[in-house]
């Protein structure tokens, strides 16, 4: 039933978003903003962090986005773009008449100077998603970018944050020796010129505000004809604490407020004054599990036996879990690989149905000596994590397994990830690009991220993986990702728990406001009644 | 001759402490797993990424190396660079320092206003029903952690009232005052609690001393009884106290600084920590070693004008 209504609401939502605003909008009022946390520098390639990444689009336009119903990728700066039959030249039109927020005219310069920025993994730490790229010229309204081999994310990656286009001039006059000192320095003056997105930055105090302006030379349009955004602007707080930044959207201090814990989604939604909103995401919560033969401290390892980590699968009852830490506001997983909102998932329900008989069957065959400790690490403070280990404690004690638990903070996780010094931890995950070959480089490949940090390597899938980099064509490479998620499932190198939408609650004053399942946060067609 | 030699030893000992805090500090934010590199870039990032990265920060220098540069640059008045920010430590801290002094100045000024009058009416009623009442109450604000205090003030006040904003910290004095009075409430509540114990005992104590009685049969008004005698020798113990509070006000702001959205260094090292930025981490804690040791001078000051015998010892 909470399954049903959260399909529901997430359909409604998604209705919601793809229809757009229906009525005459309403024009002006400055939009306030509740954010959990800051962010430090919106620069399309350095941003780093989900809180700078997912505001790029706010302040940069892209040459491609992608369309409103997912449908594909369409013209934005450009007005029209070709890739060559071999899929090594791209060639692309820009619109006529784009501006910066400045005024100042956008040019095939500007284009060239920002790719090239973006590729130069000197520079940005996502130079790797344009390795392709061999070189960016352009004359006039026309780019031309070569590949020295075909990549077939190349398109979408043209419609991702880090390709969005910068002024040059803006950062020829900017002071600074080095690109990022340049880049800094921008972002700390403020002010119009230097991206041509909906807005730009008005104001910025590291750790407590920031305030975006309309762009008034911004190309798109709204309803009205006129052109977007319908905003005068948007200011930002960061109030990191839940209950707060609660309070202070029921105090009417700000309009939105982004974060929402699960727990108060269901009283939020009652309140007549608000709006909850659960936008669909790529937000994937899993827990890695060791693969290696050995544990770090050399004892052998039970959890290198695939039936014992299919066994925790099926002994795992995730919609427990969703009901549980979710409060219905979520789904479990399923795709082993990635979110249902990712491009090319497979949609196996369930994925490990809850099947504590099967786990036992399997426990039995794999040996596995009832009573043998296993160690779940978790983020010190998350309550989410606290309940995942007392529901995991208890579900794993009729299949033999003692859960002990060790609590640490996300660096610490990040490092024992890396040098293997887990049985099991849990871990997220969401996309930063609109194509599943991140995520399944991430869990999967093991040359990328040892499959995030399983020490789990199989042959088949790292070809089809690599194999799958250069498809050009759709159907096989949906073929490749097809197999390799069902390789991943089989061999289980993780706990496949849930995905979560973003919940945002709204002043019932607002509409038009999208957080996209990558998590950008889109205010160019949002509006205030006033 | 005495009070300028004893001021100039206490700021002597402050050299041994710095270099302590320094060796201290530098040593635990490297005892942490994880690094800056994995902190910074994130999950995603590869480990050729992440050795460049180190290797670029001087991360794989020894640490006496590393040691040396740091202290050579505080000497020279270098706190360094915020990784995570990308920007000198020092203007990061600037920047953030005032809301955090702005907090507990209001907090400790609105603790003594509560809790120095409630003190002499408790200790004069002694066993009476006002002492009795506000010792309650009292006890209620000691036993309620401060972040569910500062919750039920935003709730109440905030929120339902609309008498406070929610959280922030404003701009200019008057805003200030107006947005962080119940970050300030929630501080002072629990403060003004332990003072007020400990003054109340101070001036029970003071109140039964041989002199007081004295000059209380020699028929000196109460008033001036209490100003001249009452106070100042029960201030003595309270003042030490205060000053520990400030101490523990000044490291402790994380909380409140959360819970109320302040933007002060509470919140800047807790981001720090987990940033694992190692930089921001030991210039925030030489400004806190620098900020509490100079409200401990000050207290023994206070101390040694109002109490001259510890001056001579």
């Amino acid at each position: 039933m909470k399954k049903t209504m959260f399909a529901a609401a997430v359909a409604a939502t998604l209705a919601l978003a793809l229809t757009g605003p229906l009525a005459a909008q309403e024009r002006g009022g400055t939009l306030k903003f509740a954010r959990y946390d800051g962010s430090k520098l919106v620069d399309p390639i350095y941003a780093e962090r989900n809180p700078d990444i997912w505001m790029v689009g706010s302040l940069y336009s892209t040459l491609l986005e992608r369309a409103r119903d997912g449908s594909g990728l369409t013209g934005a700066l450009a007005t029209s773009f070709s890739q060559s039959s071999d899929g090594k030249t791209i060639d692309i039109t820009l619109r006529d008449g784009i501006r910066f927020s400045d005024g100042s005219p956008v040019t095939a310069a500007d284009v060239v100077f920002s790719l090239d920025r973006a590729r130069n993994p000197d520079l940005s730490p996502w130079a790797g998603l344009l390795g392709a790229i061999s070189g960016v010229t352009g004359e006039g309204a026309k780019v031309t970018i070569t590949l020295s081999r075909p990549d077939p994310t190349i398109l979408s990656m043209l419609a991702t944050f880090n390709t969005a286009i910068v002024s040059r001039a803006a950062f020829e006059k900017a002071p600074g020796a080095t690109d990022q000192e340049k880049s800094a320095a921008l972002f700390a003056a403020g002010g119009p010129g230097a991206g041509s997105g909906p807005f730009y930055l008005s104001g910025f105090e590291q750790g407590a505000s920031m305030s975006f302006k309309a762009n008034p030379y911004y190309w798109k349009s709204g309803a009205d004809g006129k052109p977007l955004p319908y905003l005068e602007g948007v200011e930002f707080q960061i109030i990191p604490d839940d209950a707060t930044r609660i309070l202070k959207l029921q105090a009417g201090e700000v309009d939105i407020a982004e974060f929402i814990p699960f727990a108060r989604i269901a009283e939020l939604g009652t309140d007549p004054n608000l709006k909850m909103e659960l936008f669909p995401s790529t937000r994937i919560i899993y827990s890695p599990i060791n693969t290696r033969a050995t544990r770090a401290d050399g004892t052998p390892n039970p959890l290198a036996d695939k039936r014992v980590r299919q066994a925790l699968n099926y002994a795992t009852n995730k919609e427990a879990l969703v009901s549980l830490v979710l409060h219905g506001a979520g789904a479990p997983m399923t795709s082993p690989l990635m979110s249902s909102s990712t491009p090319m998932a497979v949609k196996t329900d369930p994925l490990y149905g809850y099947d504590p008989v099967k786990a036992m069957e399997l426990m039995q065959e794999a040996g596995f000596a009832a009573g043998t400790k296993i160690k779940l690490t978790t983020l010190a403070g998350s309550a989410d994590d606290a309940t995942v280990f007392a529901a995991l404690q208890q579900m794993w004690t009729a299949v033999g397994v003692e859960l002990v638990a060790e609590q640490v903070d996300s660096p610490t996780r990040g490092a024992k990830n890396r040098s293997g010094e887990f049985d099991i931890h849990t871990y997220g995950w969401v996309d930063d690009i609109a194509d599943p070959s991140q995520v399944v480089g991430w869990l999967g490949h093991t040359p990328t991220a040892k499959a995030v940090g399983t020490g789990w390597e199989n042959k088949e899938f790292n070809e089809l993986y690599d194999t799958a980099a250069a498809e050009m064509d759709p159907e096989r490479r949906a073929a490749h990702f097809r197999r390799m998620q069902e390789i991943y499932a089989e061999e289980a190198p993780l706990l496949f728990m849930y995905e979560t939408p973003f919940a945002v609650a709204l002043s019932a004053k607002v509409t038009g406001y999208v957080q996209t399942p990558l998590g950008a946060n889109v205010f160019e067609e949002a509006s205030l009644q006033r | 001759m005495a009070p300028l030699r004893y001021l100039l030893n206490r700021l002597l000992l402050l050299v041994p402490t710095f270099l302590l805090v320094m060796v201290i500090i530098f040593l635990l934010v490297r005892l942490l797993p994880g690094d800056p590199a994995i902190a910074l870039l994130g999950d995603k990032a590869s480990d050729a990424e992440l050795a460049a990265f180190r290797e670029r920060l001087g991360l794989n220098a020894p640490l006496a190396t590393q040691f040396m540069l740091f202290v050579s640059s505080v000497l020279s008045g270098n706190l360094g660079t915020s990784l995570m920010l990308r920007a000198p430590v020092w203007d990061v801290i600037l920047s953030r320092l005032p809301a955090t002094i702005f907090l507990t100045v209001y907090s400790v000024s609105l603790a003594v206003l509560i809790a120095g009058p409630l003190a002499f009416v408790a200790a004069l009623n002694r066993g009476r029903w006002p002492d009795t009442v506000i010792r309650a109450v009292f006890q209620v604000g000691l036993s309620m952690p401060v972040f569910y205090i500062g919750l039920l003030l935003l709730t109440f006040l905030a929120a339902q009232l609309r008498l406070f904003p929610v959280g922030g910290y404003g701009k200019g004095l008057a805003d200030n005052l107006y947005h962080l009075f119940l970050p300030a409430m929630t501080v002072a509540l629990y403060t003004s609690a332990i003072l007020m114990r400990n003054l109340r005992a101070a001036i029970i104590e003071v109140l039964d001393a041989e002199y007081v009685q004295f000059a209380r049969a020699k028929g000196l008004p109460l008033r001036l009884v209490l100003g001249r005698h009452v106070l100042r020798n029960a201030l003595i113990s309270t003042i030490t106290l205060l000053g520990l509070s400030i101490g523990n006000l000044m490291s402790g702001t994380l909380v409140t600084e959360t819970v109320f959205g302040v933007p002060g260094v509470g919140r800047l090292m807790l981001d720090a920590i987990f940033g694992r930025d190692y930089a921001l981490i030991q210039g925030l804690t030489l400004t806190f070693a620098v900020l509490v040791t100079l409200v401990f001078l000050m207290t023994d000051l206070i101390q040694s004008w109002l109490d001259p015998r510890l001056r001579l010892s």
